[in-house]
């Protein structure tokens, strides 16, 4: 009886350096819910932008109730009834709920706004869907939840039957998301369809008519959802076409370099808030911390660099309390640090090669003396350390906007490794870096670990979690979870804590 | 203490008020010209700029043509022209529109230096006979003094600025147009996937601070006297993106700043003439927008920091 | 800066010169004879050439202390606030410190000028490093504060009691050397030609400039190795500062002799506008300074000479501002776009 409302099929989309998408393909039937999971950078949300107008796809066609399409953009979507709520809201912080939902589509009395209609409108989708909302209030002072439920309330006003969500639970508490699966339900019992991007996969199976898994941008499988279980799903969101990783190798941990207890840090989100994380790291191990992106994770590692405050707990780096520290102290006290996003943080972009070398080290001689800087040294300084971490091109003028991915990230490594400081802290070290720099990188962090350094490893990868730690802490929500031993550890029991499920 | 009386008297009696008005009106057309941009997030610096050319084309234009009707078409037109220059330049040629505006006002300056040379052979200023003021609005309000000096004698466009203000207070914010521009300068990318034409809305807006920087222009020569004077704005459009930023981009509270350097400006020369150092009262309105702009950001830092709370 | 944008900076004076001829053509006048007129005016004899450097001090060092800020990625449009600041606090040393040998005089002058306008600055490098306060804003607005002190310090207790208001004249232990005279040109033209390659070793050469730098590139990074981006973007707005005091302590001490109410048309204006088109390069700074002080002084000769009137030289200015700013299409995208790309 139900009938396809959207079928997109070989479906390509390239970002500079990335191919997000692959031989893309999404099929969603009437009144159904359909969730779309899939690991960070799988595609999911990109594929489900090109539905909504927001990409052209290189290739492929989108069919919409059987009108065939190369691309869309937001307006002809909205006019053929998708609707979109985006991971970052679209929403005027510093305007009404109702200014917001009728934007662009507003009930007009001659050039006025027609209120009264408006709130009609708004009031009938609020009691249909239960979707409670304060119309007059500014978006800026709403909670996360509302704001959601108004990015819905928006979508149907503008008469979408088809509802696209990117990640909503990833913003909202456990029980707003049990509040938004009710919403949904409603929804879909009032002939709506649904496209519920995830990676959560007790929500997934919670409410899902039908899974789709998508993996590094192509299409895996779509199953049933009444027949699919948690650890099938995990196994076809995680498994890889390359596996790079080996074991760890053998470690003789020494004592703590590093401990964190009960540590409180303020988070861009309210599931990225740490609330109360402690774990400790000895010198020679690897300690990962596995998780899925946006749960704590880059506010743990800031906070402990001095790049985010410390607002309850303490950090202990070779015996020193450092929590809120500046980051030049905390460096001083035996810390080095590679960043998450090496484009933000990592590198000055419009410096050269030996400049971003040099930054942690060029106030030191011999690099300068007497605050007089000696390029000479600082190249010599430079090409050693190009020579040895093999960084392509060869110079040390070459501006580092210039250099790919994996060769920006070796230079990140090269500077943060090269001081042998006794703890390192990385944060996705290999993300979005090609295979040969990956194997360099790891490489780099095992040298360490047997060296003698205490390496705390953040990264969403859970192969590389696998192959290089010794110990494994899984956060979740700004939290830690669960803390394995890498022998008894793998991909499945993780992935399950990852998500939100119990051990 | 007699003399401290007669000097508060003289300063501060009922002229006071007329004089505020006088002193605010040209700032306050700048003011609204710069929130109109503001509202899309242009910072129109460059309105100093369009003022200087459209006092000029309005003095040139009353001085041939003899009417101040088609002096303040022609005031606008210019304004209107330079401003889609800027508005090409920032948003099609991708010129920063600091420096577009920055260069705007060196050249209003320099051309209309030239041009007073070139066409009326004087420099410095240029008054004459033939030109023809704005008309003034006068009541009788038979003998009474008071009434006189608060309402009597206004030049046209100072009681059409005030209008304006709650014009373009209710476009801003009870209307449909208002409502989408203010989305182009809060949130471009929830306008755009609203399906609003941004770069389109900022073109618009930009002609329309045209307009009003032409009217700010034409009020200037002709409102407040019949010449056109080098430079004469004389910083009158920056203290307009002052008075936009003191009232942050709110058109009234836009009207309260400019009505503030009104008030200071009004003291201010009453001092002077008296011989009393006027340049701190000056100051205060600067201050003041410095004072407001800075606590404004310091509450939205605690903000940020109570909404990124852990505890 | 790339070669291509030296090229491209070149075609705009071209460009703005074509269009000037063209002006000149339109008016009447023989546009060769009127550049000839205009490069004699700027090149040939004492007095122009003088005239040249006269004007080319202050328009390089406020572009100096407009590119400084920059390097810190500050906006400083308040440099003709701390031109009058430093000015004026020059002017005071000048003359109310009397006795002094000139070695040690003249560095005194230059010293208080450029400390009051180096806290001035501080004041909205402060407000933005620490609480993001639009410093355009902030700048603009403290300029006419700074103007309007100086105003009523200079008509009231630093007056010298004439008929035009303006502070005593400053002893002759104060005054700067002229040479190249008849033209007020002075030893402050080695003094800016000092600090600007002084500007550019500690930018370039020392660690100091390293953090400098790397904090207006990108404070991310510079928090992250360790560097207070506020602190230098701090420091940097003092330094800017001082530069633009050093630039107001110039025009008293060598040029004027005392401190003259309202005596700068905007210097500073057209010194942020060569350090805009620029792009803030330091090695530019003084190419462009030189090319608007020649355009500046030679059009009184051309002027004189030909009947073409000087103000159509501040037209063409005007023009190629605008031409170069459109020409920049790259470098005006302020940060914040960087990449995108990586994970979808």
């Amino acid at each position: 009886m139900s009938s396809i409302l959207i079928e997109m099929s070989g479906i390509n989309k390239e970002f500079p350096g990335v191919k997000a998408v692959q031989d893309g393909m999404f099929t969603l039937e009437e009144g159904e819910i359909h969730s779309l999971v899939g690991e960070n950078g799988a595609g999911k949300s990109t594929l489900m932008k090109i539905l909504y107008g927001m990409y052209s796809p290189e290739s492929g066609t989108i069919t919409v109730r059987g009108e065939s399409f190369p691309s869309l953009t937001p307006k002809r979507a909205i006019g053929m009834g998708i609707g979109m709520v985006h991971q970052e809201f679209m929403l005027v912080r510093e305007m009404t709920v109702l200014e917001n939902i009728i934007l662009g589509f507003e009930p007009r009395r001659g050039a006025m706004i027609d209120r009264r209609a408006a709130l009609d409108k708004i009031d009938y989708y609020a009691r249909t869907y239960g979707l409670s909302v304060h119309p007059d209030k500014k978006v800026g002072e709403i909670s996360v939840g509302e704001a959601q439920r108004v990015e819905i309330i928006k979508t149907m006003y503008r008469g979408a039957e088809i509802l696209v969500l990117d990640e909503p639970t990833a913003v909202l508490t456990p029980q707003e998301s049990e509040q938004l699966f009710e919403i949904l339900r409603s929804m879909k019992k009032d002939g709506k369809s649904i496209v519920f991007i995830s990676h959560k996969l007790r929500e997934v199976l919670e409410i899902s008519d039908r899974v789709t898994v998508m993996r590094g941008g192509r299409h895996i499988a779509t199953l049933d959802g009444s027949s699919a279980t948690a650890p099938e799903l995990a196994r076809l969101m995680v498994g890889r076409e390359v596996f790079l990783g080996g074991t760890p190798v053998p470690s003789e941990p020494g004592e703590v370099a590093l401990s964190v207890e009960g540590v409180y840090v303020p988070g861009e989100k309210e599931l990225s808030k740490l609330r109360g994380v402690s774990f400790s790291v000895r010198r020679g191990e690897i300690l990962g911390i596995a998780g899925v992106n946006g749960n704590g994770q880059s506010e743990l590692a800031e906070a402990i660099a001095g790049l985010r405050p410390v607002q309850r707990g303490r950090v202990v780096l070779g015996g020193v309390e450092v929590q809120n520290m500046p980051p030049r102290k905390i460096r001083e006290h035996g810390l080095s640090h590679i960043p998450e996003d090496r484009n933000l943080r990592g590198l000055d972009r419009q410096s050269d090669v030996k400049e971003n070398l040099a930054a942690c080290s060029f106030s030191e001689p011999p690099l300068s003396r007497g605050g007089v800087v000696n390029w000479g040294r600082v190249r010599e300084f430079a090409d050693d350390l190009i020579r040895s971490y093999d960084i392509r091109p060869a110079g040390v003028d070459v501006p580092a906007a210039g250099l790919s991915g994996g060769n920006a990230q070796k230079v990140v490594v090269a500077r943060e490794v090269s001081g042998r400081a006794p703890v390192l802290l990385a944060s996705q070290p290999t993300r979005g870096v090609d295979i040969g720099s990956i194997e360099t990188i790891r490489a780099e962090l095992n040298r360490a670990k047997k060296e003698g350094a205490a390496v705390v490893l953040i990264s969403s990868d859970l192969e590389e979690i696998l192959s290089l730690s010794d110990r494994i802490a899984v956060m979740f929500e700004g939290r830690i979870t669960g803390e394995v031993s890498s022998s008894e550890a793998d991909e499945l029991s993780l992935g399950l804590l990852m998500t939100g499920g119990r051990r | 203490m007699d003399t401290t009386n007669d000097i508060l008297s003289l300063v501060f009696n009922a002229t006071l008020f007329h004089s505020t008005i006088r002193a605010a009106t040209p700032i306050l057309y700048a003011t609204l010209a710069c929130v109109l941009t503001q509202q899309a997030d242009i910072l129109n610096i460059g309105v100093e700029g369009i003022m200087i050319f459209s006092a000029f084309a309005a003095v040139a234009t009353s001085y041939f043509a003899g009417s101040w009707v088609l002096a303040l078409v022609a005031a606008i037109i210019v304004g209107v022209v330079v401003a889609a220059f800027m508005a090409f330049a920032h948003l099609g040629a991708k010129a920063d529109i600091f420096v577009v505006g920055m260069g705007v006002n060196m050249l209003a300056i320099a051309l209309t230096r030239f041009l007073l040379q070139r066409i009326f052979g004087v420099s410095g200023s240029f008054h004459h006979n033939d030109i023809v003021a704005m008309p003034r609005l006068s009541f009788d309000f038979g003998g009474s003094e008071l009434l006189n000096d608060l309402f009597n004698d206004y030049s046209l466009f100072e009681p059409v600025g005030i209008v304006l203000v709650f014009v373009l207070a209710f476009i801003l914010y009870k209307t449909v147009w208002g409502l989408r521009l203010r989305s182009t300068g809060l949130n471009p990318q929830a306008a755009e996937t609203a399906g609003i034409n941004v770069t389109m809305r900022k073109f618009e807006v930009m002609l329309y601070s045209g307009v009003l920087g032409g009217i700010a222009g034409a009020h200037l020569s002709l409102g407040y006297s019949r010449m056109f004077v080098e430079n004469m704005t004389n910083g009158r459009g920056f203290m307009g993106v002052a008075a936009m930023f003191f009232g942050g981009a709110n058109p009234v509270w836009g009207w309260v700043g400019c009505l503030i350097f009104g008030f200071a400006d009004s003291v201010g020369s009453r001092l002077q003439s008296l011989g009393l150092p006027s340049q701190f009262i000056l100051m205060i309105p600067y201050l003041a927008t410095v004072l407001v702009l800075t606590l404004a950001m310091m509450r939205k830092k605690r903000a940020e920091t109570a909404r990124k709370s852990a505890l | 800066m790339t070669r291509t944008s030296w090229g491209a900076t070149l075609l705009t004076i071209l460009l703005s010169l074509a269009i000037g001829a063209a002006a000149i053509m339109l008016l009447g006048y023989d546009p060769v004879e009127a550049y000839y007129q205009l490069f004699r005016g700027a090149f040939v004899g004492k007095f122009n050439i003088g005239g040249v450097f006269e004007r080319f001090v202050p328009l390089m060092l406020t572009a100096l202390a407009f590119a400084v800020s920059a390097k810190v990625s500050v906006f400083n449009v308040g440099v003709e606030g701390e031109l009058y600041l430093g000015a004026m606090a020059a002017a005071w040393a000048g003359y109310a410190l009397t006795g002094l040998h000139p070695v040690v005089h003249v560095p005194v002058c230059f010293a208080l000028a450029m400390v009051v306008a180096g806290a001035w600055g501080a004041i909205p490098g402060a407000l933005k490093a620490y609480w993001r306060v639009n410093e355009v804003c902030v700048t603009i607005l403290m300029n006419y504060v700074a103007i309007f002190f100086t105003s009523y310090l200079v008509g009231n207790p630093f007056s010298a009691r004439t008929s035009i208001p303006r502070t005593p004249s400053i002893e002759e232990s104060a005054k700067l050397l002229r040479f190249l005279k008849p033209s007020r040109v002075n030893i402050g033209l080695f003094v800016a030609i000092g600090v600007l390659l002084l500007v550019w070793w500690v930018l370039y050469h020392t660690t100091w400039g390293f953090r400098l730098r790397h904090t207006g590139q990108n404070p991310d990074f510079s928090e992250y190795v360790g560097i207070p981006p506020k602190k230098v973007m701090v420091w940097g707005m003092i330094l800017s500062g001082a530069i633009g005091g050093l630039a107001g302590a110039i025009e008293v001490m060598g040029i004027h002799g005392h401190f003259l109410d309202n005596f700068s048309p905007g210097i500073a204006f057209d010194g942020m506008l060569a350090s805009l088109i620029a792009k803030n390069d330091i090695r530019m700074v003084p190419v462009l300074a030189l090319f608007l002080a020649v355009l500046k002084t030679g059009a009184l000769g051309m002027e004189r000479f030909t009947g073409v009137p000087k103000t159509l030289i501040d037209t063409i200015i005007a023009v190629f501002i605008l031409l170069a700013a459109m020409e920049a299409l790259f470098s005006w995208k302020r940060r914040g776009a960087a990449s995108a790309g990586e994970g979808a």
